[in-house]
């Protein structure tokens, strides 16, 4: 790497690192305030299922040493956070750090595995639609991409659980204890599901072929094909590496959600299946972890994108 | 000059016979297949306003549960309660026709918005819009979803508001790029040389001439979002609640007796979102490909 | 369907006799094999561990396989010597002494000894349960003792406050380890001890996958000899739609709570056994009595009238379960059998409203003095819940039919129990009550119980009910008291507060492998250390 291009990448690194703490105070307080403001005590789910004495919810609060005011829960909140404490699950007790990276990186697993799969159909159809139009064979993938993300998530999860049992003889479930022989098949279920589906794959296809197609035909490229030098080795950059770092930037928080779906129907022990638990149980702590590590992710997504775009583009660095 | 005319197409294209002579065939069938899923929408719309149903999608019968299709007068058969599929797939539009509109107006606006100030002004703007952005872009969106959800009420208008505004971010980058792509081809530049007035640059030049491709993408694209997100909450639990009909609710309630091998009370809304969103995604693709892709 | 357990606990006999315990070898001397393995699927993950924070029945199963009490509770619903192996009861009833087993140890952790289990752990057991900062639903359970003391390291004596009838089934609390716990005055969920309990149970926690799968191992030194099954692995589900088809994949070996819908699939099944248990429990539709409309008896009565309980049971659940009257658990003592539920009859609903002054609107609804009979019915949303909006939709349905108009409204759990117990904002509700073994429906009924946060959220009121129940409540003879709580059942039948509906029964499904199943009718896995897999079905 030249030296001249570390300067921009530290830069833009420090700015980053900037913008993800706004981010996370940001992000934090809109979090915060909703919880605040939904009916249902945080701590219904310590009485859950219970006759309740009057006064319990005082008492829990009592006991728990939980401050009353809106304002002092947030900021005893973001002080213990900033000093690394994230606190306590109020379901499981758990310390929510690690709680949500254990999960956090089952997700992770399977937002890049899916993103993965989006990409190797995406890219192939989208490329070859770019240079050489429409085939018939194109025209297929083409449709079959835009059908499977046309299908609700969870009932094309069905539906693959229903086939791999009646036709195959599998049991998709993942993170069994008793792992068997084709276990790492297993895996694979959830992944195809949400890389294919939710909505993503006919996005990308979508997306790239127009930047591959808008890239292909630049002047400088065209002029290039005219003297009968590769293209590849000039539209690379702008019509490749950019365009799919961009895509993978923008539909991360849109996997994250899907990922929501497809944890539960698969049994997957992620963070959206403890988001979803967390969202019901008002369980205030772990849902402050999990939205900031899913804004985490984000920021990685889009660290990943400015990174790219500053190494093939040095002057973008900068606008 | 040359460049600038490349990226223009006369106003009044549309209306221009040999335009559409011109236009890929391909193109033509996605534009009349997603002409005549949007008319079906509406259609579809103003027949359940005006009750006009082949059954009333209220009516419950419990002798009849989960029958298949073309029994007893039930075209597409019977749901979980016995109601029938056809009448409750008509007005389930209801559910997503207005606040769906809502949804993609809110993104389109916003994000336009955004994007011009973002990418034409730049500077002190850019940073504000992309941190606001950025912001809206770090939830991740189904979770912000349930939050709100649980928070207020299972509501299609605060399922669809969350929707819009989590989209704006969306439209409003394509728009910046767009811009910033034009302003490195010195498009910009060379219209202002001209002499023409920002605002004709930004409403003409940048968003009608450029932009508009961008703009029916993310509104259809919207559409298939709103659709799709309904039915992922309706999963888990968090959708539309009986007794008012959605595809979403109905794919749900009768995925709980899939596994049994009665597919298909789940089976017939998910064509319907199925058949639906294609046509979404084919109208946006064919109306993009000939506004836009066949330049040059 | 999301239950709120009444966890108010009482029990059918009551045993005034010392019983002899012999010591057990480290086998069990039935001839049956040990081995095998035990998956069992749960809709959902526990919370904690320990018997005491824990409030989920996923919790409450797994603590009933790792802890034991002093008194347990056989098959024939007995009471049985556990950890205590004999005990005294003083003449007025006031003063129980407990004589402790002497030859039980707690699980051993990693690297330690295994330490004997005595008097201090009972006491310590008693003083955390009842600490202010312990957050527990046992503590309304126990207010009933005064004091508690050690003898000797084996013996201790409780002191009630006032006899009560069959108190000594409440000894069957589980105990936990002095050792145990890191705070040593009070157990919160934060207490490291609520996610890597030990106890003196049949299985011991061996760990906790990344899935929250909890896996037990055999305690080869339980003290009623090792149980078969070598190991127990509670695997949770988020989605029972994949539960049930688990079980038909054997990739798991038991659902604890088998679906209704899936019902017909694995009874016609070979490789599989259903099993009901009785769940003391019942579903019923509560009206809110602060509505003008609805404190009216012949109101009430005829909306009970107005539906047909029977075809619901039969189309939704398969028939399984009886329809019932009133405000017991059909299983317990205190159920009178005698008073009929309502039957199905739309003319008298009709006749009703219109002896109770309605007559049908313009538009078919019936209205008095200008105002309609259109109510709000909230109901719970729950994941899957497919069985609640069937019932609801029906009862929205057979209403209309009389001209009653409900608007049904699913909210969000928490929000909903705030608007019924707190606001009271609704006119019906949709919900069941979960009983342990109880007949107590005081907190039900009572009019004193009416208020933020209690039970009875519909504000009845009668003071013929509050007469009884308190003089049940202060009855110490068994007989006597079943009399008065028949009458109470038919008051209560009569005055209508609730549209009671059905108990629906518990199936257990598993896999034929399993043998000697006896399940306990909420604990579950009371009886397990007796089950056993045949040697050749073992994978």
């Amino acid at each position: 790497m030249k030296l001249s291009a570390i300067r921009p990448i530290a830069l833009l690194l420090a700015r980053e690192l900037a913008i993800t703490a706004l981010l996370i105070l940001g992000v934090s307080f809109v979090v915060f305030i909703i919880i605040y403001l939904s009916p249902g005590d945080p701590f219904g789910t310590l009485l859950k299922g219970q006759t309740t004495l009057p006064n319990a919810p005082e008492n829990i609060r009592g006991a728990l040493g939980t401050p009353p005011a809106w304002y002092a829960q947030y900021l005893s909140w973001l002080v213990n956070m900033v000093q690394g404490d994230f606190g306590t699950s109020t379901r499981t007790g758990l310390p929510v750090l690690n709680e949500v990276i254990r999960v956090g990186i089952n997700t992770l697993y399977l937002t890049i595995g899916s993103m993965m799969v989006t990409l190797l159909i995406a890219v192939p159809v989208a490329l070859f639609a770019a240079r050489r139009g429409q085939t018939p064979v194109n025209w297929v993938l083409t449709m079959l991409a835009y059908v499977l993300s046309a299908l609700p998530v969870f009932w094309l999860g069905y539906i693959a659980i229903y086939i791999s049992m009646h036709h195959f003889g599998l049991f998709p479930l993942a993170f069994a204890s008793s792992a068997q022989k084709w276990s790492w098949l297993y895996f694979m279920f959830p992944v195809l599901v949400l890389g294919l589906s939710n909505g993503t794959t006919s996005e990308v296809v979508r997306f790239l072929r127009e930047e591959m197609s808008r890239v292909f035909s630049e002047d400088y490229i065209r002029t290039a094909r005219a003297k009968g030098a590769s293209i590849w080795k000039h539209s690379f950059k702008e019509g490749f590496l950019i365009p799919i770092t961009e895509i993978i930037a923008s539909k991360i928080p849109f996997i994250l959600g899907g990922a929501v779906v497809v944890e539960q129907v698969f049994n997957w022990p992620g963070m959206g299946r403890m988001a979803w638990q967390a969202a019901q149980d008002r369980d205030f702590p772990l849902i402050m972890g999990i939205t900031l590590l899913a804004a985490v992710f984000v920021r990685m997504g889009s660290l990943l994108q400015r990174f790219v775009h500053i190494l093939v583009n040095p002057r973008a660095s900068k606008e | 000059m040359k460049r600038y005319s490349q990226y223009t197409i006369e106003v009044g294209d549309l209306w221009d016979v040999s335009f559409w002579k011109k236009a890929d065939t391909m193109d033509l069938i996605y534009i009349v297949y997603g002409l005549f899923i949007v008319i079906l929408v509406v259609v579809s719309y103003v027949l359940g306003a005006l009750s006009l149903l082949p059954h009333n999608p209220q009516e419950i019968n419990l002798e009849l549960l989960m029958a298949p299709p073309n029994t007893a007068g039930h075209l597409l058969g019977t749901d979980f309660m016995g109601r029938d599929i056809l009448s409750r797939l008509i007005i389930g539009i209801q559910a997503y026709f207005l606040p769906g509109l809502l949804a993609i107006a809110i993104a389109l606006t916003a994000g336009t918005i955004f994007g011009v100030l973002a990418g034409y002004w730049g500077g002190g703007l850019d940073t504000t819009t992309t941190y606001i952005s950025n912001l809206l872009n770090s939830f991740p969106r189904l979770v912000l979803i349930l939050l709100m959800v649980a928070a207020f009420k299972p509501d299609i208008y605060t399922i669809m508001l969350v929707v819009g505004v989590t989209n704006i971010p969306a439209v409003a980058s394509l728009i910046r790029s767009k811009i910033l792509f034009l302003k490195q081809k010195n498009f910009i530049e060379a219209a202002m040389a001209l002499g023409l007035k920002s605002w004709v640059i930004i409403f003409k030049h940048i968003l009608w001439h450029n932009c508009r491709a961008i703009l029916i993408i993310q509104a259809t694209l919207g559409m298939a979002e709103a659709i799709l997100m309904e039915t992922s909450l309706s999963y888990l639990g968090f959708g539309v609640q009986e007794p008012t009909p959605s595809w979403g609710n109905m794919v749900q309630a009768g995925a709980n007796y899939f596994m049994q091998g009665n597919f298909w009370p789940s089976t017939a809304p998910a064509l319907a979102i199925l058949f639906t969103i294609l046509g979404f995604h084919l109208l946006g693709d064919g109306l993009n490909n000939i506004l836009e892709g066949k330049r040059g | 369907m999301k239950r709120l357990a009444s966890v108010l606990l009482m029990v059918l006999f009551c045993v005034f006799m010392m019983m002899p315990t012999t010591a057990m070898a480290a086998t069990k001397s039935d001839g049956n094999p040990d081995g095998g393995n035990l998956n069992y699927g749960e809709y959902g993950r526990p919370a904690t561990l320990d018997p005491i924070t824990s409030n989920d029945m996923i919790s409450l199963r797994i603590t009933e396989l790792l802890f034991n009490g002093l008194v347990g509770i056989d098959e024939k619903q007995e009471i049985v010597p556990e950890l205590a192996e004999r005990w005294e009861i003083s003449e007025e009833g006031k003063v129980y002494t407990f004589y402790l087993r002497q030859d039980v140890t707690w699980h051993a952790r990693e690297g330690e000894d295994p330490v004997f289990f005595t008097a201090d752990d009972v006491i310590f057991t008693y003083n955390i349960m009842m600490h202010p900062n312990t957050i527990t639903p046992l503590k309304v359970r126990y207010e009933f003792i005064e004091s508690v003391t050690k003898l000797d390291d084996y013996a201790v004596q409780f002191t009630l406050k006032r006899p009560i009838l069959n108190a000594l089934a409440k000894f069957s609390f589980k105990v936990l380890p002095k050792h145990g716990p890191q705070n040593s005055e009070f157990l919160t969920r934060e207490d490291p001890f609520v996610q890597q309990p030990i106890g003196t149970g049949p299985y011991m926690l061996k760990n906790i996958t990344a899935d929250r799968e909890v896996i037990l191992v055999a305690n080869e030194n339980y003290f009623k000899g090792r149980p078969h099954i070598d190991k127990f692995i509670a695997r949770p589900f988020a989605d029972q739609n994949i539960m049930g088809q688990a079980l038909m994949f054997n990739a798991i070996d038991m659902i604890v709570l088998v679906n209704h819908r899936d019902i017909p699939q694995i009874q016609g099944d070979k490789r599989f056994v259903l099993q009901p248990y009785n769940a003391l429990s019942y579903s019923f539709f509560g009206f809110n009595l602060r509505n003008p409309l609805l404190a009216d008896k012949r109101v009430r009565k005829a909306f009970t009238y107005a539906i047909n309980r029977q075809e619901m049971l039969d189309s939704f659940f398969q028939g399984q379960g009886p329809i019932i009257s009133g405000p017991f658990a059909p299983g317990s003592w205190a159920y009178n059998l005698d008073v009929q539920p309502l039957p199905y009859d739309p003319q008298k609903a009709i006749e009703l409203l219109t002896e109770a002054g309605f007559s049908k609107g313009d538009d078919g609804i019936m209205e008095k003095d200008g105002e309609k009979l259109s109510l709000t019915l909230k109901v719970p949303i729950a994941k899957e819940s497919e069985a609640v909006k069937r019932v609801v939709l029906a009862f929205k349905n057979y209403l209309n039919k009389v001209g009653v108009d409900i608007e049904a409204e699913f909210i969000e759990w928490l929000a909903w129990k705030e608007d019924i117990f707190l606001a009271h904002e609704f006119d019906i509700m949709f919900a069941s009550w979960v009983f342990d073994d109880s007949a107590d429906i005081s907190s039900l009924f009572h009019s004193a119980e009416v208020g933020s946060w209690k039970n009875n959220f519909g504000a009845f009121s009668n003071p013929e009910v509050d007469s009884l129940i308190v003089e049940s409540k202060l009855t110490l003879d068994h007989e006597k008291r079943r009399t008065i709580n028949r009458k109470l059942h038919a008051l209560i039948a009569d005055e209508n507060p609730y549209t009671f509906l059905w108990t629906l029964t518990n199936y257990a499904g598993y896999n034929k492998k399993l043998r000697k199943v006896a399940i306990h009718p909420y604990k579950f896995f009371s009886f397990s250390d007796e089950w056993f897999i045949p040697r050749s079905e073992q994978r």
